[in-house]
Formats: C-alpha cells, structure tokens, sequence
C-alpha cells in the first residue's frame, strides 16, 4: 500500500518530466506566432489579442474550436494505435476523407433505417478507412513493404478518386457546391452548446480515448500491441503473432481515421463537399506525435492544435493577417515535434 | 613516479534511484602495468571507467593525468588526453573496411575536405604492423570474426595515440584461443609503454593478464593487490565478501528417462550460402538429463538456439516432441506447446528494455491473467511480487526494465521461463556476464529442473561451465555434430580435447547422435 501510494505523489512530477518537450515546442511556435504578427501585421497587438483571446472570447468560438478538434482527436488516437504497435500510418488523409464520403453516402442510401442506418453508415465509413491503412498492413506482412510508403501513396490514391466521386457521380445537383447530397436530419448530431457547431461528436470523442486508454492498457490484445511495438523480437519470443500485430493496429488506426471523417460529417458538415478534410489527417499525425502515442494526451494536444487553426480564423476576421499564419504555427509544430531530441528533454535517461 | 591515473575520492549517484555506483573510490595506474578491475556485477566497475572515459560525470572527486589534475567531460576530450577506450558491444560499421572504421572521426584529409584513402590505408597498415596485430586493412569489418573486429577497436584507439587503454569485459565474447591471442596483443602494447585497464570478473583471467588487481564491492574499492600476491580464492572473497566454493553439486539422476525433444538429419540451408548453417543435425534430449552443447561462434550453435525457439525454419529433417512432429512449428506454436527458452541475447530478443518489469515477465503465461479478454492486474501484481521474491531480484514491478542492471535483467528472464516451463527448456549463453553469485544461482536452478525430471538443453561457449554442468556434451563444428560425449567419457576429457573437436582438428567416428 505504501509503496502506491508514493507512486502517486510521484505521478505529477513524472507527468510534468514527460510534457516538458511537448511544452518547450508550443513555447517556441508561439513564439513564432508572435514574431510573425510583429512582422505581417500593421496591428500586432490587435492580431495577437484576436488570435490568443478570440477563440475564448464566446461560447460560439469556443465551441466551433473545440468541435474543430473532434476529428483531430480521432485521428490522434489513430496514429497513436500504430505507433505502439512500431507501425507508421502516413494515410490519414486519404482514409479519413475515405470514411468521410462511405459514410455519407452510406446515411443516405440507408435513410429508411433510421437511426441503426446511421450507426450502420458510421461502421462502413470506419471500416473504409480501416481496410485502407490494412492493405498497407498487409503488404508490409507478406513482402515487407514500407507501411510508411504504401499507406502514403495509397491516400494520395484515394483522395483522388473521392474527390471525382463527389464531382461526378455522387455530386448533389440541387446545390452549388461540389458536394454529395445532406444527410437526412434524423441523423445528424445533437448541437451541444448553442449557437456554436459543437456537436455530441464530442461525447464520442471522449468515450472513444477512454476505450483506446483500456485496450492498450487493460487488454490482452493491447498488451501484446504494446509488447510487439517495443521490441518485436521479444514479442515473437513471447509466442505472440507478429503477422497479426503488421496488420491489426494498422486496420485499427485506419478505422479510428475513418470514423472520424464520419464523425465530421454526421456532427459539422452533413454533406461530403469535395476536400473538407484536407489537413485533418496531417493534423491528427502532429497531434499524436505532441501527445507522445498517449490516449489520453491526445484530447489537449487536439485542443491545443485547434486553438491556434481557430485563433488564426479570429485574427483574420478581425485584424489584416491571412489564414496561413495558422498553418506556420502548425508547421512549426510539426516540424518541432518530430525533432526526437526535444521530445526526449526531461525524460529519464536509461541507466545501463 | 608519477602515475599514468590517478583517480581520488570519486563518487557517482545515479539520478532518480539516488544509487551511489561510486562511493569515494581511489584508483592508481602506473605506467606500463596492466591493472585488471574486478567486481560482482554491479559493484561500479564499468561506471567508474565511464567517469574516467568523460561518459559520466563525477558529483565529487579528482582525476589527474600523468601527474596533472584535470576535468573529464566528454570521450573526445578523454581521446586528446591519450585515454582510450574499449567497449563490450562493439560500435563499428560493417560494410566499411577496417582502415575506414579505424579512421572515422578523425579521417585523414587532403586539401582541407577531401577524404584521403590512401594515406587512411597507409596509415592504419602502419599501427597494424608496429603492434603485430593480424587483421587486414582493406577487409571490411563485416566479414572479421569477433575476436578480429575487437583487434579493430583496439587498432582504432592505438592509431589515436592512445597511451592508456581502458578494455571493458573484453574476454566475454571471444574463445578460448581468442582470449589467448588477446593477452598476447595486450603485453604486447604494456611493453610498448601502454598503461592498460581491463574490467573483468573471471579469476582466472586476471592471474594470466594482470600486473595488479584492483577490487570493487557495491561502490566501494576493497583495495589492490599485486597479482602475485593473492590466489584466486582470495580474489574471489574479496569480490564476494564471502568465500564461495566453485565446484558443483551434482546428484545422479534416477527419475524416469524418456526422449522428450528429438532432432533428425535437421539441415538448415540458405540460399546463396554455399555451407549448411546446419548439416543433418540429430541427437535426442532426454528427461532428467542437462545435454551442453559447446562450439566456437560461427559453427551453429546460434543456429540451433534460432531453431529450438522457432525463429529459423528448417529445410530439411524432422524435430519431434514427445512424440509430436514440430518440425515446422513457429514460435507462437513452439510455446503454446510449453518450450521454455532463455536466450543468449537477452537484451534484444528476452526483454523489451522500456516495458515494465512485470509486462516482461507475463508475456510467455499472458493468457492465464485473462479474463474475458482483459488483464488481471492484480494478480499479475501478486506473481511479479513473488517471483522477483524468489529469485532475489532487485527491481520492482513498475520499473522499466531497462533500468535494471544486466544480471537483475537476467534474473527475471529466467524467473519467467523456468516458471513456464514444462517438460523442456533451453538455456543459450545464460550466465554470459553475471557475476559468480548470480551465475552459482543459474546453475542452482538448473540442476533443481533437471533433478525434477526436466530435459534441459544448455549452449554456452563456457567451457567450464558445460563441462561442471552437463550429463552429456554434443559439440559443433561448422554446423554439423563431429563429437557426443557420454556420461563415463566426461570424467576423462580435458579442456584440450574439447578444443580440438571444437577447432575442427579432431572427430568421433562413426554415426553421430
């Protein structure tokens, strides 16, 4: 007993160890936020103000940022499974835009069902994006084929041919935009915090870092990802199926992808416009990558990435920047966090 | 005199742990001697070196080089002040050629930037010839045998005009003749006017190299002594603090004797490899029995160790168990079907370094903690509590493995598959760096599995080990059987004649297994 209990008093202290590169890289994009705004802007002060403050100054900006990290934190949990497993997901794009369009037209070809056609559409777009990363899994498995490559090339693929699907035969004619038809009302998820777009996604969202959290923690199957992603000699030693672990956490990654399109769709967007989602995959890979492949991490490293996509969208409405200084910031981010040595600040250093 | 090291009132605690490696301890080298360390595992050898090497930082104490006192920060400062250093895994570049490998860091240039070849070849041929050393500059490293890649290392220091040479274990990866050619180089260069460290901890050893012995317990120097003037015994219960008898107990065996694992004409071969990795490969492994397999590295003892636990499939012959054809069976398969399996490699195959303690320990009995899919925490909780009990492990369930030390990570390897085994249980290598105490514990243990009617399969390149533990020897050369030495035939061979059946220059006749 006490011994847990001092592994409690330490928790804070080794949670605080861990997030100090995490940390040490949003200082620094910040800081190149501020030094852009000093630099593009005849305003700075006013740019900042909007840009740090706008996206908390009402509910409506607070909920639209918050619902702008929902499929951010789908695609950060994702990512997150593959790493574990040692496995690299670079589809992101492609499968979540993927899950996204199976979903919708899924909810509209499914309609009469009702409610069990929208979980039925919500499943199908989750397991588009799945198959997708898995074939990258599979290949990887049977030839050795980079899953890095594959999974990439892949999306490129399919981002293509989703986007003439939505242009050709699948567009909506009734509308202006590119964009497949609406789905159904009944469908749609509940708006949570008026007049914002935040929708009951959220709750999803939530629920499904909890059940990612018990798998890999709780599970047999986690645990032998876990084991497998560490040291896939050890894992094999250990009787556990390297072929199955190239492949599942891939599917599983994918699907998680997948089901986060659906949720943009079901919970913002309703229809599938040609390339809503450009982005939301990259993003979801820096978040997963800001989170260290940690469940529970990945909501803030979401919120923290959404705030600076919302604050830009504030500060362009109400200063004279444009909308790119967001995707600075994030680049910034990205390239940071996939520098090792900074992630590697503060963590303990293996004693041989 | 001055001496060539002089290292005063060193103390070094570990961050986090709050282990003091180094509790105020004095070292003196003198020119042209050989000194070897020598301690337990754990005792802080290997970080004392370090703090000497600029790898640790020291939280108190002094050194001085040849006289002068001087701060140690960083290996390359270490180099300037003619401190070498040798390292137990070896860091070379396979696919570069020797001299390469010797010149990298501090490359030879023409005109400021260019990498200049043949002066690097001159160069380097040159210290291989002063020193006697017979490696070729031109080959690349990958096709050297270990004992030539750690000449390699040496070379690389000495063409550094290193004058004092740290070597850390570097005995434990090579042969007996290895060993012996090594101690040949090392005089060799103390005659030369180099002042040598060597960190062991086989006695013997350190009567055939060393001028004198410096003695660490738990952080602590116990003192040095001239080599002359302390015995082995001696040695050994300064190291231990105790006096520990070397010999092993050994019981006869009278349970039942049935054939448990068998292996037919099993030949491993790949393609584009002219020679067999394995050729016709058979012998039967009995209940009750530990059956030693000894052979110099390159002859298939790793083979037959990637075979028993299903990393390598066989081209041809047939293993059974216990009657069962598992010819063909993976790993998954291999230890659904019980086998128990400490490896040689402990390290990149037995543990994953940044799991827990206990998350190493379940992974072959994983699916006894499940229930209904999920884990058991609390009783994976109660067993790690106990085995880590058991096996006087000193770690705790939490622990990244990782931060354990390499004969604490062993221990719970071997926790885990004594727990799991069943009938059978293969043991490669498995006290291959463990001091005396945690090695008598090994050897303990495996007896107990044995007098319990297990067949246990022992490979280790430690001759006396196999010959103190083994009912019956099989030895390898180049991947085939050329001698089985039965029980009445191990009471009359030498070390010398194992070694000619090892070496190739002697086999048995007739069929073998």
């Amino acid at each position: 007993m006490g011994e847990e209990r001092k592994r409690m008093r330490f928790l804070p202290a080794k949670l605080a160890r861990n997030s100090v590169g995490a940390l040490v890289i949003l200082a620094i994009a910040l800081g190149v936020l501020v030094i852009l705004s000093l630099l593009l802007s005849k305003t700075p002060g006013k740019t900042l103000r909007y840009f740090f403050l706008g996206p908390l100054q009402n509910t409506y900006y607070f909920g639209n940022m918050v619902n702008t990290a929902i499929p951010l934190i789908f695609g950060g949990l994702g990512i997150s499974l593959a790493m574990r497993a040692g496995s690299f997901n670079l589809g992101g794009e492609g499968q979540l835009y993927g899950g996204a369009f199976v979903a919708t037209i899924s909810a509209l070809a499914f309609a009469p069902l009702g409610f069990l056609g929208g979980v039925l559409a919500l499943f199908l777009g989750a397991m588009t994006g799945g198959v997708l990363a898995g074939i990258s899994g599979v290949l990887r498995m049977k030839w050795n084929t980079s899953e890095l490559i594959s999974s990439f090339l892949l999306s490129n693929a399919v981002v293509l041919i989703v986007s003439y699907l939505i242009a050709g035969p699948f567009m909506d004619p009734e509308t202006n935009l590119i964009a497949t038809g609406k789905i159904p009302e009944s469908l749609r998820f509940m708006r949570i915090l008026e007049p914002s777009n935040l929708s009951a996604g959220l709750y999803f969202a939530l629920i499904a870092v909890l059940l990612v959290y018990l798998y890999l923690q709780k599970t047999r199957s986690g645990y032998e990802l876990r084991m497998f992603g560490m040291n896939p000699m050890f894992a094999k030693y250990g009787g556990i199926s390297v072929h199955w672990y190239r492949v599942w956490p891939m599917f599983l990654s994918g699907a998680f992808y997948g089901l986060g399109g659906g949720m943009a769709i079901f919970g913002t967007y309703y229809a599938c416009m040609k390339e809503f989602s450009v982005g939301m995959g990259w993003n979801g890979l820096a978040v997963a990558l800001i989170a260290g492949f940690k469940p529970v991490a990945v909501i803030p490293a979401a919120l923290f990435f959404a705030y600076i996509e919302s604050g830009a969208r504030n500060a362009m409405l109400h200063s004279d920047v444009t909308f790119e200084i967001a995707s600075i910031v994030q680049a910034v981010v990205f390239f940071l966090v996939t520098s090792s040595v900074l992630q590697q600040i503060g963590k303990k250093r293996r004693v041989l | 005199m001055e001496h060539a090291v002089e290292m005063r009132g060193i103390v070094k605690i570990y961050p986090g742990t709050g282990l003091r490696a180094n509790d105020g301890v004095d070292l003196l080298l003198q020119k042209n001697e050989i000194l070897c360390l020598a301690g337990e595992n754990g005792a802080g050898k290997t970080t004392l070196m370090k703090v000497l090497y600029g790898l640790e930082r020291p939280d108190s104490g002094t050194i001085s080089i040849m006289g002068t006192q001087t701060p140690i920060h960083s290996p390359l400062e270490a180099n300037r002040l003619g401190i070498g250093m040798v390292h137990q895994h070896f860091m070379l570049v396979d696919e570069f050629t020797v001299a390469q490998n010797v010149v990298m860091g501090k490359e030879p240039r023409r005109h400021r930037f260019t990498y200049d070849l043949v002066t690097t070849e001159k160069q380097v041929a040159e210290v291989i010839d002063t020193h006697h050393f017979s490696i070729d500059p031109n080959k690349p490293v990958g096709k050297l045998t270990v004992g030539q890649k750690q000449q390699v290392e040496i070379v690389k220091m000495l063409y550094r005009n290193v004058d004092i040479l740290i070597l850390d274990e570097p005995t434990a990866v090579l042969t007996e003749q290895e060993i012996e050619s090594l101690f040949v180089t090392l005089r060799a260069l103390a005659a030369h006017g180099t002042s040598l460290i060597l960190i062991t901890h086989k006695l013997h050893e350190i009567k055939a190299i060393s001028d004198r012995v410096a003695i660490m317990r738990q952080g602590k120097m116990v003192g040095d002594y001239s080599t002359a003037s302390v015995d082995e015994r001696e040695i050994s219960r300064l190291m231990m603090g105790e006096s520990v008898s070397l010999s092993i107990d050994k019981k006869p065996y009278n349970g039942e004797k049935r054939p448990v694992l068998r292996f037919d004409d099993v030949s491993v071969v790949r393609r584009n490899q002219e020679r067999p990795l394995l050729n016709k490969v058979s012998f039967t492994a009995h209940s009750g029995e530990i059956l030693g397999f000894a052979g110099v590295g390159g002859n298939g003892l790793g083979v037959l160790e990637a075979v028993l636990g299903g990393f390598l499939p066989i081209t041809e012959g047939t293993i059974t168990h216990n009657g069962e054809d598992i010819s063909h069976d993976d790993s998954a398969d291999l230890r659904r079907n019980g086998l128990a399996f400490v490896p040689a490699d402990r390290l990149s195959v037995g543990s994953a370094l940044s799991a827990t303690v206990a998350e190493n320990l379940i992974i072959a009995s994983r699916k006894s903690y499940v229930n209904h899919g999920v884990m058991g925490k609390k009783r994976i909780e109660e067993r790690t509590r106990t085995l880590l009990d058991t096996y006087s492990v000193k770690g705790r369930s939490h622990m990244p493995m990782g931060t354990l030390s390499g004969g604490n990570i062993q221990k719970v390897i071997l926790a885990r598959e004594m727990e799991q085994y069943r009938d059978h249980i293969v043991f490669s290598e498995p006290t291959w760096g463990l001091d005396i105490a945690s090695s008598l514990f090994v050897y303990e243990k495996m007896l107990e599995l044995r007098d319990n009617g297990a067949a246990v399969i022992l490979i280790s390149s430690n001759l006396d080990e196999i010959l103190a533990l083994s009912d019956r020897i099989i030895i390898f050369y180049r991947g085939t059987v050329v001698a089985l030495l039965e029980a009445k035939e191990l009471k009359q061979v030498t070390k010398e004649e194992m070694g000619a059946y090892m070496l190739g220059l002697k086999r048995q006749e007739g069929p073998n297994g």
